[in-house]
């Protein structure tokens, strides 16, 4: 009888840490959202865009852009012609896609670029922040 | 703490130049110029008797946070509101960044050489 008694105190037990481990995850914060912003030479930004894509990222606007490098230092035109890349991206994200990114601007050609992000500070609307965070 | 922050200024469209040149001498090394149009109130633009031009260069500087003020106070100076490029500059937190060329280091100074007189004294 003591054994059995046990038995169900025990299990009781589990159940209820297990009720308290899922309210805590419901009271956990959502994940973070920031802006990264990619300044890249225009005729690889498509390029960008589709890697950045992989890293659940569902919203990207691109801005037509120029680097600000002196004329007289002997540059092409179209070496300054950059295209401006605003992508919304979950903060838990954000060092796989930083680290991919600084390794392509290294090993590709014509490739080299600049990125960093700026954290979001508010957001309304449930449904917006579920479809730029990608998690329903 | 940050280490970068990134500078935001809106000026009047072909001021960009001037804005990078204000920035430079802050010690900023490059910029990424964004083309833009304000979208001014036309009932205080009336009121204020103010004419503003809509078309507008944005300029996009990432900058140590070191020289941040400097920068700012620069652009305030050089291209701001009273100025003709008709500016406004702002920084927003950055928190990581790649792909940033360092700023090349200065030339260190020479030594100077002795002055006229310690050398006639050592004679």
């Amino acid at each position: 009888m003591a054994t059995e008694k046990n038995k169900t105190k025990s299990n009781t037990k589990t159940s209820t840490t297990k009720s308290k481990v899922a309210k805590k995850a419901q009271n956990v914060a959502p994940h973070k959202l920031v802006m990264l912003v990619t300044v890249v030479p225009r005729s690889k930004a498509e390029f960008y865009l589709d890697l950045l894509q992989s890293y659940e990222v569902n919203l990207q606007m691109e801005v037509s852009a120029f680097g600000t490098a002196r004329k007289s230092f002997g540059y092409l035109e179209s070496a300054l012609e950059k295209q401006a890349l605003f992508s919304i991206i979950r903060e838990d994200n954000v060092p796989k896609a930083l680290a991919t990114l600084e390794e392509k601007f290294e090993s590709i050609r014509g490739g080299k670029g600049v990125a960093f992000t700026v954290p979001f500070t508010s957001i309304v609307g449930v449904a917006t922040y579920q479809f730029l965070s990608n998690k329903v | 703490m940050n280490k970068h922050e990134v500078v935001f200024c809106i000026v009047n469209s072909g001021y960009a130049e001037a804005v990078m040149d204000s920035a430079r001498e802050a010690g900023a090394t490059g910029g990424t110029v964004l083309h833009a149009s304000g979208t001014a109130n036309p009932q205080a633009e009336r009121f204020f008797g103010l004419s503003i031009e809509p078309s507008k260069d944005m300029v996009m500087i990432l900058v140590d946070t070191t020289i941040k003020e400097k920068v700012l106070h620069n652009l305030y100076n050089d291209v701001g509101l009273q100025t003709a490029g008709q500016g406004i500059a702002f920084t927003l937190p950055v928190n990581d960044v790649v792909g940033l060329t360092p700023a090349p280091a200065k030339p260190k100074e020479e030594p100077k050489e002795k002055p006229a007189e310690e050398s006639k004294q050592d004679e």
